[in-house]
């Protein structure tokens, strides 16, 4: 059954190994994969714990309907405390390694303490042991997964891993699998660095007993007719998710030169038909791949076209790499992009954190706060791509003083550095901001005001927002299951009505990360693509757990409030300019000067955005004060008695 | 036990082929570019933009008529600079 896949406790101080089964009641309430992973992480992380210390939990998991016969159930997830921030950490990533986590028997994996020497975790049809890493520490991102791969004699073992960046406590290193399959924000790979644990390499031949599979196949038709025939999805599968950087950077949705400008001018060479026809050239025509059961298929394959790294196999690159490696740093060029691209998958490291920082850094010499000698003989100008190529090798190296510096993420530097810098750095709760702009976008501007992991895109961004659908269509995505009659608006300039698209898509996105969907099957860049009223469906075929509409919008909030108690805890409150629920000064007093005609000029008006922000913590029973969750709101959603340590 | 279609299924019939909307957010209209046409102009702000057809039914905006474009933003932000914004 996809029910009877356990959790595994790995204490890497003593190697004990104990596993439990998942209580179908945890279940109910939690369905898995990041809803489960937080009332995990609160319940086993000790408050104010040091990230990397040894009692900080690195939780990874599959969502409840990974490897069943649902649709692009590709996704693992990995939680602990943020080395970053210091607050919740979380990371995401495709590919195929959670699935395969499922059919060795496990869906979630709770690692605590800190192995003496590096070690790989070895998981396979049930069994768990704690190995020997001595000849993968120091490997790279690909050249560890294909060592491990040897010496288990097994091509198809699929891995979690940590690159150099990782080993190296860079703060915000990622974890991976496969070639680019990123585990981005937050430095996941960080933890798994400081715990001396490079890799986890699983294999499963254990079948996963589907509740009703013919039933399961037939809703699985329509469900992929639904996502294949969006014109989203079908952009994606030709052009991958570039193509959003390119319709951003259209209007001046962009940010260019760390946040001086919203548009790059004359950007044709790192537009996505470019990186297509790389791809092409140097793959071949069917060079788009795709995660596990997906059938879209974003992700491109090339060969780096020129310079030192010709002829390296890579994947990608993302719409964030465009922005890291381009807008942000103001360079115009597609080998910059693919060649930083390359490097970060390799290394590790999360590139839209480590781009957006070497953009302030760029602007921090600019400025005169930072100077050459500081740069170590780098001429840190916009637009220098070889600087920022260099750039990316030394801080995941941490080999100049610069290099280690920015390698402790935004806020950390800032205080090293001193002087005004932190008055540039684009950030919220101490983690860079996406490349995107959006002061002239309300309701973006509350999402990565109030994401839970820091600045992020990925945890309730109302993209559709973008699309100027007409009210009467926006009336009925946004209210259901949840009734709502307030406004809405097709202009993604206003504000009214934007904190509820955001509570429904924090909600939303919640429930795909519980079932380990990728978000590009639902509503996020399409505004036809499947939620709440179809999940319910695929869940009880696959599952047989029946759930009503409303009960997963429920589970949502309750696993979306878990996180909130979690960074509560760990000192959130709403107006701390690290910890907060706040954008940076320089989205409330300068003006875009880029774009589209109605794009400039914009701006976030900080009252109205205030009343957006009280508003949100309304629909979420938050109290406006301390942002936290009030008695009522835990005892609605049960979560009164946290941590309940049931698990 | 279902509901025979969910509200995302029933919002299928809202999609349009062969057509985009002008990325400038007061101009709500659609631009439906003729088919291979590689530029279009909005008739409502006169902004103009390259179009790429990835399929036959599928055009993209690929990016800005870079000297219209920039030109229209010029003017534009000198009027907000003049009124103080
Ligand atoms: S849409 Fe892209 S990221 Fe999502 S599952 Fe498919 S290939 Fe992976």
């Amino acid at each position: 059954m996809a029910l009877s896949r356990r959790v595994a406790y790995i204490d890497l101080s003593t190697g004990k190994i104990e596993t439990k089964p998942i209580p179908v009641e945890i279940r109910k309430k939690f369905l898995g994969g990041r809803g489960l992973d937080a009332y995990l992480l609160y319940n086993h992380c000790p408050p104010g714990v040091d990230a990397f210390s040894p009692e900080n939990p690195l939780i990874v998991s599959a969502g409840l309907l990974v490897g069943t016969l649902a649709s692009a159930t590709s996704r693992t997830h990995t939680m602990a405390k943020s080395p970053l921030t210091g607050l919740l950490g979380s990371c995401n990533m495709g590919g195929f390694f959670s699935p395969e986590l499922r059919w060795a028997g496990f869906d979630h994996l709770v690692i605590k303490g800190k192995a003496d020497k590096p070690v790989y975790i070895w998981i396979h049809n049930g069994e768990i042991e704690i190995r020997d890493a001595k000849n993968l520490w120091g490997k790279s991102v690909t050249d560890a997964q294909w060592a491990v791969r040897e010496e288990l004699g097994d091509p198809d073992v699929k891995c979690l891993v940590c690159g150099p960046a990782g080993e190296k406590l860079v703060r915000y290193a990622n974890v991976m699998t496969g070639v680019k399959n990123a585990g981005g924000r937050t430095g996941m790979g960080a933890v798994m660095g400081s715990k001396n644990l490079k890799l986890i390499a699983v294999r499963g031949t254990m079948d996963i007993k589907i509740a009703y599979p013919k039933e399961a196949l037939e809703f699985n038709k329509r469900f992929i007719e639904q996502i294949t025939t969006a014109k989203v999805n079908q952009t994606m599968g030709i052009l991958g998710t570039p193509f959003i950087w390119g319709a951003t950077n259209s209007w001046g949705g962009v940010r260019v030169n760390n946040f001086q400008y919203n548009q790059l001018l004359f950007a044709d060479d790192v537009e996505p038909e470019r990186f297509h026809e790389i791809s092409n050239e140097t793959f071949g025509k069917y060079h788009m791949a795709g995660c596990f059961a997906c059938q879209v298929h974003c992700r491109a394959r090339y060969r780096i076209p020129d310079g030192p790294y010709k002829g390296c196999y890579d994947e990608g690159p993302e719409y964030t790499t465009q922005g890291a490696f381009a807008s942000e740093v103001g360079c115009t060029s597609a080998l910059t992009v693919l060649t930083g691209n390359y490097l970060c998958n390799q290394y590790g490291v999360d590139w839209l954190e480590l781009g957006s920082l070497i953009s302030w850094a760029m602007e921090l010499y600019e400025k005169g706060i930072l100077t050459i000698k500081d740069t170590g003989g780098i001429d840190l100008r916009f637009g220098n791509d070889e600087a920022v190529i260099e750039m990316i090798k030394h801080v995941c190296e941490r080999d100049t003083w610069l290099g280690d510096v920015l390698a402790e993420g935004g806020l950390r530097a800032a205080e090293i550095i001193g002087k005004d810098s932190e008055q540039y750095l684009i950030h919220v709760k101490g983690m860079q901001n996406l490349h995107s702009d959006e002061r002239a976008t309300p309701a973006l501007a509350l999402n990565i005001a109030t994401a839970s992991r820091g600045s992020d895109h990925l945890r309730s961004r109302p993209a559709i927002d973008l699309y100027h659908l007409p009210e009467p269509v926006l009336r009925k995505i946004y209210s259901s299951p949840i009734p709502y009659d307030g406004p809405l608006s097709s202009d993604f300039r206003e504000y009214a009505g934007k904190p509820w698209q955001v509570f429904w898509q924090e909600q939303c996105f919640m429930a795909v990360d519980c079932l380990g969907i990728c978000k590009y099957h639902t509503t996020f860049l399409g505004a036809t693509l499947p939620n709440f009223e179809d999940w319910p469906k695929v869940i009880y075929y696959n599952t047989g757990l029946e759930f009503t509409p409303q009960e997963l919008w429920t589970i949502a909030e309750r696993c979306n409030n878990m996180e909130r108690l979690f960074n509560i805890r760990e000192g959130l409150t709403p107006d701390d300019p690290h910890k907060g629920d706040i954008l940076v000064d320089r989205y409330f007093n300068e003006p875009a000067k880029r774009g589209a005609p109605d794009v400039i000029g914009a701006r976030i008006d900080r009252e109205k955005f205030l009343k957006m922000r009280a508003e949100f913590y309304r629909y979420h029973g938050w109290d406006e004060k301390t942002g936290a969750p009030t008695e009522e709101t835990l005892k609605r959603l049960g979560i009164d008695n946290e941590p309940s340590h049931l698990l | 036990m279902f509901k025979d279609k969910s509200t995302a299924e029933t919002l299928k019939s809202t999609r349009t082929y062969g057509q985009f909307r002008c990325p400038n957010p007061t101009c709500l209209d659609r631009l439906v570019p003729k088919p291979g046409e590689k530029t279009v102009k909005c008739p409502k702000c006169g902004t103009e933009w390259r179009v790429v057809w990835l399929k036959p039914d599928l055009p993209r905006i690929r990016g800005p008529v870079w000297e219209t474009n920039i030109e229209i933003a010029r003017k534009k932000l000198e009027e907000v600079e003049k009124k103080g914004g």
